[in-house]
């Protein structure tokens, strides 16, 4: 999977870059609005990162032409400006997603993978696995060695969640969005506490742990791997 | 484009100005009348005694020969009122006597034959004299003189309208130079009227962010001003009010992030002190993390604030079911009230319109809020309904503490909170309550927080239909 990230700042962009390569993404990084532009029209990529704001040929501009010119990859925007105007003008653009600076890596690359997987072949899996759990889409039932556990609608959602993005960490605010709809940074520990109780329920009586924390990051659902 | 209205100072000088013109002239006219009646009366007066006099002289006279002497009383008579003249004739044309030539009053003696008795006054002009005329038939059946005779008596008036004509010019000068002198007088008082304005003008021109200007006392402005700088006086209140709220909060800024700042300063310094082990390394970065996550979240949460006190972003306006809200969101906090044994109620239903994000992010704010301030096994109650006035109320409600009035009133205030010693108490920044009234301020709707020994009540009222932005 190969990657273009268009960004001015040298530390942001230097970062985003090392991140992503570590993640198993190919990046290629423009520093400027000129070489994105030319980047981006001339190589093939799965995906775009691209800041709004640069010093010569602002994203819009870059996303404007690219569209124009029909390609339908997927372009996240970043935005320094928490402003509802950008979002609309960026969604309006035919940019897929957008982050307000500052944010968390771990959200820019949950945000990474599901656009990519937006893109390819959305298999309608019935169950997903992970070790020894099972869950049951279709049934909304899930077990563990075999034996049911009985999860609440959200916290079957949770799972679900943390089952399909496997091996990949999910900022809290990432599972608030997805699994409660709720957008908005709350002030309290509300995903903590559900994930406590999902664990009980999954992970508590038995081996290997499936649920890790990531500090200072979110939780990740992996079959093995360290705390 | 409508004309910008005369200053004050022009109107009221042209009021003064026509003011004068019209009263000092009626009152000039009204004296140089007076003037002309009392002299005109003066005349007559001294006209009929000269009449009477010659009259009586006459009575003696039965022939042309008794004349003679009596024609040097006439003369006596004469003197003693300036240069009268007299003319005596009798009906059948007979002159009587003529004191002088100059003027001619043969003409008017001749006229007056055959008129009734009595007398009558004239205005003559005569070898270039003016002249009043007193005609005076006398009667038929006066007992001493059987004939009718006609006597006229004329008396220069040139010196009174001489006089009259002086008054007159002096009068109508002291009427003009009285106009022009009330006109800069009015512009004068006016100038001097405005004085206390200008001074509250001055005043506030020096009121700005630096310098809090002093408050006028309404006692030393002018009774009709005292509104004005009652006003003032609490438009200054107000802007201080702000001004230290701005202040604090800039304060406050500072001071929020200068603790996560410092921490993450002797963090590192210590770790790189000396080498440390790649567990001890991985800790510090977590614990770096952590402290960055709250910045970032404090400067989202501030530039939030920043862009609707700017009249707030654009906003969508759609009908939101409040009651879908709420159950959303008492879904979401579920698992954490249960765990602080909080439990949760919804009652009534109501729709509102606005932006459902910025709706859920408020009622999500004040939820929590009212969770965490809940004390265990403690109902955290929610009503919806309208108000009389048609508008959409919202009311939650927690048990616990009563907050204190004088905290009660800054608790929608940036970083303000109710126990300072709580500070970073994982509760994020003070900022939650500030942003549920901006949010509400965006939708023009009023909130307000109560409390007693029941608990802590926050009312929310918007307007069902919000206009849109």
């Amino acid at each position: 999977m190969k990657i273009l990230i268009v960004e001015d700042e040298p530390k942001t962009s230097e970062y985003l870059r090392q991140g992503l390569t570590e993640a198993g993404f190919r990046v290629d990084l423009a520093r400027n609005g000129l070489d994105g532009h030319h980047l981006a029209n001339t190589e093939r990529y799965d995906l775009i990162i691209l800041d709004v704001m640069l010093p010569d040929i602002d994203g819009w501009r870059i996303l404007q032409s690219l569209r124009e010119a029909g390609k339908h990859l997927p372009v996240l925007f970043l935005t320094a400006r928490d402003s509802v105007n950008d979002r609309v003008k960026g969604l309006d653009l035919g940019a897929d997603d957008y982050l307000v600076k500052p944010f968390a890596f771990a959200e820019l690359l949950a945000r990474v993978r599901t656009l990519l997987r937006r893109g390819g072949t959305n298999s309608v899996d019935a169950n997903l696995t992970v070790a020894d759990l099972e869950l049951d889409l279709m049934r909304r039932r899930a077990t563990r060695t075999g034996q049911r556990i009985s999860l609440t609608a959200k916290e079957f959602a949770l799972l679900e969640l943390l089952m399909r993005h496997q091996g990949e960490v999910l900022p809290r605010s990432l599972i608030a969005s997805q699994v409660w709809d709720m957008n908005f940074d709350s002030d309290t520990n509300v995903i903590d506490v559900a994930i406590r109780r999902l664990r009980a329920k999954i992970d508590d009586a038995f081996e290997p742990k499936l649920i890790h924390t990531v500090r200072g990051m979110g939780y990740m659902l992996e079959a093995s791997g360290e705390a | 484009m409508a004309m910008r209205p005369l200053s004050l100072a022009t109107r009221l000088t042209l009021f003064f100005a026509v003011a004068a013109a019209v009263v000092f002239p009626i009152f000039g006219w009204v004296i140089s009348r007076e003037m002309e009646d009392h002299f005109e009366e003066g005349d007559s007066a001294e006209l009929a005694i000269i009449s009477d006099a010659v009259i009586e002289a006459l009575a003696g006279v039965q022939s042309a020969s008794d004349l003679a002497p009596v024609e040097r009383r006439f003369d006596d008579i004469l003197i003693g009122h300036h240069s009268a003249t007299l003319y005596i004739a009798k009906d059948d044309g007979q002159l009587v006597y003529s004191s002088s030539a100059h003027p001619d009053l043969s003409g008017i003696g001749r006229a007056a034959i055959g008129a009734p008795e009595g007398d009558t006054i004239q205005l003559v002009n005569a070898d270039d004299q003016a002249y009043r005329v007193l005609v005076r038939r006398t009667s038929r059946d006066h007992p001493a003189l059987p004939d009718v005779h006609t006597v006229v008596v004329a008396t220069p008036i040139d010196y009174h309208l001489t006089f009259l004509a002086s008054f007159r010019r002096t009068l109508w000068l002291m009427i003009a130079s009285s106009v022009v002198v009330m006109s800069v007088m009015g512009w004068i008082a006016v100038r001097q009227g405005h004085a206390p304005l200008r001074e509250i003008v001055n005043r506030m021109r020096r009121v700005s962010a630096n310098e809090r200007a002093r408050e006028i006392p309404p006692e030393s402005v002018p009774r009709e001003l005292s509104d004005l700088a009652l006003s003032f006086n609490e438009m200054l209140r107000r802007m201080d009010d702000s001004f230290q709220r701005l202040e604090n909060f800039n304060a406050d800024i500072a001071h929020e992030l200068r603790t996560p700042i410092t921490n993450l300063m002797t963090q590192s310094q210590v770790a790189l002190s000396r080498a440390r082990t790649i567990d001890e390394y991985r800790e510090i970065l977590y614990s770096n993390v952590e402290e960055y996550d709250r910045m970032a979240q404090m400067v989202g949460d501030m530039l939030f604030l920043a862009q609707t006190d700017n009249g707030g972003s654009k906003r969508e306006s759609i009908a939101i079911d409040l009651a879908a809200e709420i159950n959303a969101l008492f879904d979401y906090y579920e698992a954490w009230a249960d765990e602080r044994d909080v439990s949760l109620r919804l009652a009534g239903t109501v729709t509102v319109v606005g932006d459902r994000l910025l709706f859920q992010q408020a009622l999500g704010n004040l939820l929590s809020n009212a969770i965490r301030h809940s004390p265990s096994g403690g109902t955290v109650l929610i009503e919806l309904g309208r108000a009389d006035d048609g508008a959409a109320t919202i009311a939650v409600e927690n048990p616990g503490t009563p907050i204190p009035a004088e905290d009660l009133s800054k608790i929608f205030d940036r970083f303000y909170r109710v126990d300072p010693s709580r500070q970073r108490g994982g509760e994020g920044a003070g900022l939650g309550l500030a942003i549920v009234k901006s949010i509400i301020d965006l939708h023009e709707g009023t909130i307000e927080a109560s409390s007693d020994d029941r608990g802590t009540r926050f009312h929310i009222k918007i307007p069902e239909v919000a206009k849109a932005p």
